[in-house]
């Protein structure tokens, strides 16, 4: 048997050239594990993966009912509350999901680290890419209701892949952050929880921009996860490119939280079965 | 001859749960307190052998000895802490098997799963996933959920996907022990099959004489240190004698 295959444990371990690689190696059971927590997860349920659409889709309509009709938001422009609010919560389900699947991933799957060699990020990836599918999956019923109250549907829809893939990287990125610390100190994941939750609070997802009292503005903009959500608002409705500075904001946001996290995730990989 | 397996003064160390701060208050009061101890335990102490295509070792050892630890560095599942192991070719690890079988998916999705988690490809296992079931006597039963299965027919669906292949290195982690007497027989044909096309074997065994049948060598370990090394016969007698 010719095999070129070597394990040697000496050889050192290179951040993202390695995690490049393993990936590459373990695409076939990438996308095993990226169809099995999509369909998995509502196995036994009778709705099956039409969870996926019903559960943001009653949130949004509790809001609507909420904040349309109790509070009576006006929105400005011709763009009605619905589109906006339910934007706004597709995106930020996309990040908050997204974080707390990847940050688990490694902490739910000690059972076959500890005992079958697979590069932890394979599990942790898999997270990551599953809230995308999501995601895009959610998209229908948003674009069904563009449709039906006249938004329509802008070319620029063509274009929303593009906030998607950064988002994905920023989801990636804090996710393997979070899924290192959650195998030291499990408090980590709850902490991930309430946090994604608060900085869903600060981003313009329910509320109008033009609601926010001056002052208070640079918080908003302070915070990413706007910049991502106004790029993502132009081109799924609005048919518009956002202002340049938040595309800055977006490419490098979620650059430097990658590296930051496949950097951490590297140093300590040696310690994460050890520890499991 | 090239040698298939090779450790070098190989230790590792788990840190003791206890010493391990649970949440991150106790970490920071422990922080403040100056008391973060990390007490190591060290499960393998400075273990070497090496271990050529064809051959058997055995290692036995009572429990705790760090029988199965060591069976992890070697199915690389776990980094030594110190020394160097290197390992070549593929790999069969045949530790707690099964790890990985999602309760919720048919035998024929766990199957797919299970030997890609193995490092084989999705298609491969497809292709083969008739031959598995059949020879785990499980073909009627391939599209039922795993949850209804009992142990001993997850245990031999285990045993199937990772004797699939031709290893160039079999770690087998006391699961001769799998299914009924005739599974058992027909598990000790299939592992002797692989050992004569050429796959070196570590096996951890508390079963004496199946010790001393198979293997070539023995390694007896205590308290993670390598006692004595050698001929089958006289590792497993002086292991037996009372101390």
């Amino acid at each position: 048997m010719t095999s070129t295959y070597l394990y040697d444990s000496d050889q050192p371990r290179r951040p993202i050239a390695t995690e490049l690689t393993n990936l590459w190696a373990y695409r076939g059971l990438l996308k095993l594990l990226v169809t099995r927590d999509l369909t998995v997860r509502y196995k036994r349920s009778t709705l099956g993966v039409w969870w996926t659409l019903l559960n943001p889709l009653l949130t949004t309509t509790v809001l609507w009912i909420v904040f349309s009709q109790f509070f009576r938001f006006e929105m400005e422009g011709d763009v009605p509350y619905i589109a906006y609010l339910l934007s706004g919560i597709l995106f930020i389900t996309f990040f908050s999901q997204g974080v707390i699947a990847t940050g688990s991933s490694i902490v739910n799957s000690a059972s076959v680290l500890s005992k079958v060699y697979v590069p932890a990020e394979v599990f942790s990836m898999a997270a990551s890419v599953a809230a995308l599918v999501n995601f895009g999956i959610s998209l229908i019923p948003l674009l069904v209701i563009q449709l039906i109250t006249g938004v329509g549907i802008p070319w620029t829809v063509l274009l929303v892949p593009i906030p998607a893939f950064f988002m994905l990287l920023m989801v990636a990125g804090l996710g393997l952050l979070v899924a290192s610390a959650a195998v030291y100190f499990y408090d980590v994941l709850d902490l991930t929880a309430v946090l994604t939750q608060l900085i869903g609070y600060l981003t313009p997802t329910f509320y109008p921009i033009s609601f926010i009292p001056e002052k208070f503005l640079p918080l908003i903009y302070a915070n990413p996860l706007y910049s991502y959500l106004t790029i993502f608002r132009g081109f799924i409705y609005e048919g518009a490119f956002a202002p340049t500075w938040t595309f800055v904001v977006m490419v490098g946001s979620s650059v430097v939280i990658l590296l930051v996290g496949v950097w951490v995730f590297t140093k300590s990989w040696k310690n994460l079965v050890v520890v499991l | 001859m090239t040698v298939a397996v090779q450790a070098a003064g190989v230790s590792l160390a788990y840190r003791l749960t206890r010493d391990r701060a649970g949440t991150m208050k106790e970490f920071a009061i422990n922080m403040v307190k100056r008391k973060v101890t990390r007490e190591d335990f060290w499960a393998v102490r400075d273990v070497s052998f090496s271990l050529s295509p064809g051959e058997v070792l055995g290692v036995i050892g009572p429990n705790g000895a760090g029988k199965s630890t060591l069976m992890k560095m070697v199915a690389r599942v776990l980094p030594p802490t110190e020394g160097r192991i290197v390992v070549r070719g593929v790999v069969a690890p045949m530790i707690e098997l099964g790890a990985g079988f999602n309760q919720e998916m048919s035998a024929f999705d766990n199957i797919v799963l299970y030997g890609t988690l193995l490092g084989r490809t999705p298609s491969h296992m497809r292709d083969r996933v008739d031959a598995i079931s059949e020879w785990a006597e499980l073909t009627d039963f391939i599209d039922v959920p795993i949850r209804s299965y009992s142990s001993g027919m997850m245990a031999r669906l285990g045993f199937a996907v990772a004797t699939d292949i031709e290893p160039d290195v079999l770690v087998v982690d006391e699961v001769l022990s799998v299914g009924d007497t005739a599974f058992q027989e027909k598990s000790k044909a299939r592992i002797r099959g692989l050992i004569d096309s050429g796959a070196a074997v570590l096996f951890v065994s508390h079963t004496m004489p199946t010790v001393k049948e198979m293997s070539d060598r023995v390694l007896w370990l205590d308290h993670g240190r390598m006692v004595m090394v050698g001929d089958p016969d006289e590792v497993v007698d002086a292991y037996a004698r009372p101390a």
